[in-house]
């Protein structure tokens, strides 16, 4: 491989178009995801006034549940030891996991209906790895408020110690972790059963929405879900267990569960892409 | 004869109708189960929180009754279609030029498209909130409240409309409404009673809040169904019809120069 290698390179007039498995592969890949970063927001904010007004339309709509919550921690101000600061928290790392997702790995809540419509074709003819060309291919700006709500209500609310940020920062990357992996299997059921836009849609809301309530208020039954098919509980029990208080048990199995899903979720979808039929759809990216 | 023909096409466009949502049909029904989730967790938190303050009522509310305040609530407001949506597309793919030349008042064809959609989502939410409140908290104290439920929610879900059209009528200036359609939304979940009764609010709170429309649209329906008080039940009515007509006018108002200012694309 080598040897053909330093032949192409030393042949006049001959270009290397792929260099896959070659020195620099993972700094290119980096390069790769940056650029499409970048081009995903340079288009976003193509349209800067509706970009603006799209952000921050998301950031005041968090902003209600804020009130919400404030109206109910002013009535009842401790409810099974969540407090109004435990909850803002926990709606920092909700909505900053989901906007991370949404924003850099956009198309995560899209796989179904690109599976469905036969629209992975375009991806698997590139030389880029399908899966993180398919997530990062799409960036929702709205999702940015998101990001910077989160982001607010850690500088109101959070502990600005070293350790209260770097508590902070891996919360937001376990949640985000979660949310890409969860969405990502909950949408590679299209693989098997057709066109599952809806079913998809719902346990990803069923995710997001249980992310948003303090675990302090589930039990039983309501409980259990929420550590095992639903796992909100490991995004949503973050305020509590890793950032007011350590709890090894409960970060190793966070950490665990977001590996667990992570694999998973990557196995699946390649497992899923040999079943995928194309769909012969003409398509370019533009 | 031409008449059974006539007949006939509305039958073949009823069947391929059918047709369609049969082949969704599950995903369908998974769309709807969003509401008893968020009943779930609901049903979770005022038990959590009745439990802590170790009260049989909260602000004049019992659990049950508080509960069935917000299978109504919630009810109403997941059987609310995106008028902003079904607008902010029309406009931007210029369908809404052939909506525009057909012989038919353009906010009044929307209202009935509006409240057909409504009817069915509504009632679908009803029995399955009704089904999942009767289970778990039993059937209401009062069922007077309930017999009021249709006019109430049909001046709701007017008001609703109404409002919804002043905020998708900005369409036709600056075409992107969805985010408008958000926050107008989540004022809705929280000033306008539909997390909780205006009645848990502070009270410098209420006192504002009695004073918008918007506790015109869940809040007096689902009070009159669960706390029902026959000397209060006219003047909510008053209200929310005046409501209704003061925001017909807004969006007619809104409509007469939107529509002039108006560029279609495409079509």
């Amino acid at each position: 491989m080598l040897m053909e290698d330093k032949s192409l390179q030393s042949a006049p007039n001959v270009t290397v178009i792929s260099e896959y498995a070659m020195p620099g592969k993972y700094k290119r890949l980096l390069l790769f995801v940056f650029a499409c970063w970048k081009a995903n927001l340079l288009g976003a904010m193509e349209f800067r006034l509706s970009f603006v007004l799209t952000a921050g339309m998301m950031l005041i709509n968090n902003v209600v549940w804020i009130v919400f919550w404030g109206l109910y921690f002013r009535r009842f101000p401790v409810v099974n030891g969540w407090e109004l600061t435990d909850v803002m928290m926990l709606w920092a790392v909700s909505a900053g996991g989901f906007g991370l997702m949404a924003t850099l790995f956009g198309n995560s809540m899209r796989v179904a209906s690109l599976i469905a419509g036969g629209q992975l074709d375009v991806y698997l003819a590139q030389p880029k790895p399908v899966l993180l060309h398919v997530l990062i291919s799409r960036m929702s700006v709205s999702a940015i408020g998101d990001v910077a709500f989160a982001l607010l209500v850690y500088v109101f609310f959070g502990n600005h110690s070293l350790s209260g940020l770097l508590k902070f920062g891996l919360a937001l990357v376990i949640a985000a972790l979660l949310f890409i992996f969860f969405t990502l299997i909950v949408n590679c059921l299209a693989f098997w059963l057709g066109n599952t836009e809806g079913l998809s849609f719902q346990l990803f809301n069923a995710l997001l929405t249980f992310t948003t309530y303090p675990t302090g208020i589930f039990r039983g039954l309501g409980k259990l879900i929420l550590y095992t098919v639903v796992p909100a509980g490991f995004i949503s029990y973050l305020p509590i267990g890793l950032l007011r208080h350590l709890e090894p048990v409960f970060l190793l199995g966070a950490v665990g569960v977001t590996a667990l899903l992570t694999a998973g979720g990557i196995a699946l979808f390649y497992t899923g892409l040999r079943r995928y039929a194309s769909g012969n759809r003409m398509g370019l990216r533009s | 004869m031409i008449a059974l023909t006539k007949t006939l096409k509305y039958v073949c466009i009823g069947r391929i109708t059918l047709r369609n949502q049969l082949a969704y049909v599950v995903d369908f029904l998974v769309r709807s189960l969003f509401l008893l989730l968020i009943l779930y967790i609901f049903l979770q938190l005022w038990q959590t929180t009745f439990a802590g303050e170790g009260a049989a009522s909260i602000a004049g509310y019992s659990f049950r009754q508080l509960m069935w305040y917000l299978i109504v609530t919630e009810s109403m407001t997941l059987a609310c279609p995106s008028l902003c949506t079904r607008l902010e597309e029309e406009v931007k793919s210029g369908d809404v030029a052939f909506k525009l030349v057909r012989p038919v008042n353009f906010i009044a064809f929307h209202y009935v498209e509006y409240m057909s959609e409504v009817a069915v989502r509504f009632c679908v939410n009803v029995i399955l909130g009704g089904m999942l409140g009767l289970l778990v908290l039993g059937p209401p104290d009062d069922m007077t409240g309930f017999l009021w439920l249709p006019l109430t929610a049909l001046g709701g879900f007017t008001l609703n409309f109404m409002l919804n059209m002043v905020v998708a009528l900005s369409a036709f200036w600056v075409e992107e409404t969805r985010g408008l359609e958000f926050v107008y939304n989540k004022f809705l979940f929280t000033v306008g009673g539909m997390l909780m009764p205006i009645e848990l609010f502070p009270e410098s709170l209420q006192r504002i809040v009695r004073w918008l429309p918007l506790q015109g649209i869940v809040y007096t329906p689902a009070k009159t169904a669960v706390a029902f008080e026959a000397v209060r039940l006219a003047g909510m009515l008053m209200a929310q019809a005046g409501w209704i007509v003061i925001f017909a006018c807004v969006a007619l108002l809104v409509y007469r120069r939107g529509v002039k200012k108006l560029n279609v694309n495409g079509g």
